[in-house]
């Protein structure tokens, strides 16, 4: 099973559906958002049935960790964004960790969407989350 | 000078990291993060997308090495990482609740090269867990039609590790001769 119990774990999830969600309904060019782990299980999700969920929380862990070695490798610092631009669509991957507890948010866009749009609600999003996980 | 790709992998924990640590020339590549899944293991890091090694034969010849995750749900990277591989060492912990089901799994998962003999068994913390034996791992590879030669290993001390990657190319060698005369 691709997912965590503890106790917080349920009160972090229902904020991360809750702006996943929320990405999502506002954005016609969003067609799906997953918020991992980045050891990679699922926190939350909203895409359509079909997206396995579980494959792309394991695959967006897997990228954004090669992504930090690539950076690291390249002497260019801890990697931030990554892109992926696809024939009729992006996947934006963006940090979205606080203290200890490290996520990364992955978003599925298609071409209705720019890039500039599309990254700045993700990192709308982002910020959104970060506050009120901080503040908890 | 050739070069060869093989991979190193197996269950969680089982020491495919510490092992191409243990013999790299040059500061291994590394993805991991934080493993949530402590149930599943206590580490506290787990490897999520590979690990990368390089190792230079004494006569000139040079070993690529990449570790997989151990999880099934990274399935997909296993896939990635085959390609183009020479050979698979796949490691066991012997302490883990079913060594020889771990073994099948993942000579199951990378029967494209251990069916063409090109592959090993390193059964680690056998000093503290020495059951099951070295036999009955060779025995289950043999009830599933492959010939792996079966080893203990210590995956932190790198004579180990190389003495592994040497059983392994004598059974690569033997392999290749095989295939020439058929
Ligand atoms: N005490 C003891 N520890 C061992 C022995 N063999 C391996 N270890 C330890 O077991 C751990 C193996 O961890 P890793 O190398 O991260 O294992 P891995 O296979 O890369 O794990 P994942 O990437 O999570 O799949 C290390 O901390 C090793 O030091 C042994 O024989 N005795
Ligand atoms: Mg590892």
């Amino acid at each position: 099973m691709n997912t965590i119990a503890d106790k917080d774990y349920a009160a972090e999830a229902a904020v991360c559906q809750r702006h996943v969600d929320s990405l999502v309904a506002t954005h016609t060019g969003i067609r799906g958002a997953v918020i991992a782990t980045t050891d990679g299980f699922e926190i939350a999700a909203h895409v359509d049935s079909s997206v396995s969920v579980a494959k792309l929380a394991a695959m967006v862990s897997s990228l954004s960790a090669l992504s930090e070695a690539v950076s690291r490798e390249s002497k260019i610092g801890s990697s931030r964004d990554l892109m992926i631009d696809a024939e009729s669509g992006r996947l934006l991957l963006v940090d979205a960790s606080t203290g200890a507890r490290k996520r990364v948010l992955a978003v599925l866009c298609d071409n209705r969407e720019t890039l500039g749009q599309a990254l700045w609600a993700v990192r709308s999003c982002r910020e959104a989350i970060l506050r009120e996980l901080e503040g908890h | 000078m050739k070069e060869y790709k093989l991979i190193f992998t197996g269950r969680m924990g089982a020491g495919k990291t510490t092992a191409i640590a243990a013999i790299s020339e040059i500061p291994p590549v590394q993805t991991d993060v934080t493993n949530n899944d402590r149930p599943a293991h206590a580490k506290a890091t787990t490897t999520v997308a590979l690990d990368y090694g390089e190792v230079t034969l004494p006569h000139g010849d040079k070993l690529r090495l990449y570790g997989t995750p151990g999880q099934s749900r990274f399935d997909f990277m296993w896939k990635i990482l085959s390609e183009g591989a020479l050979g698979v060492i796949v490691l066991i912990d012997n302490s883990a609740p079913d060594p020889l089901a771990d073994m099948r799994e993942y000579l199951d998962a990378f029967r494209d090269i251990v069916s063409s003999s090109r592959a090993i068994v390193g059964v680690g913390r056998c000093d503290t867990h020495p059951v099951p034996g070295i036999d009955s791992f060779c025995e289950a590879a043999k009830e599933m039609a492959l010939s792996v030669p079966v080893m203990s290993v210590d995956v932190r001390r790198r004579e180990d590790v190389l003495l592994m990657l040497e059983v392994l190319f004598h059974q690569i060698e033997a392999a290749e001769a095989d295939e020439a005369l058929s």
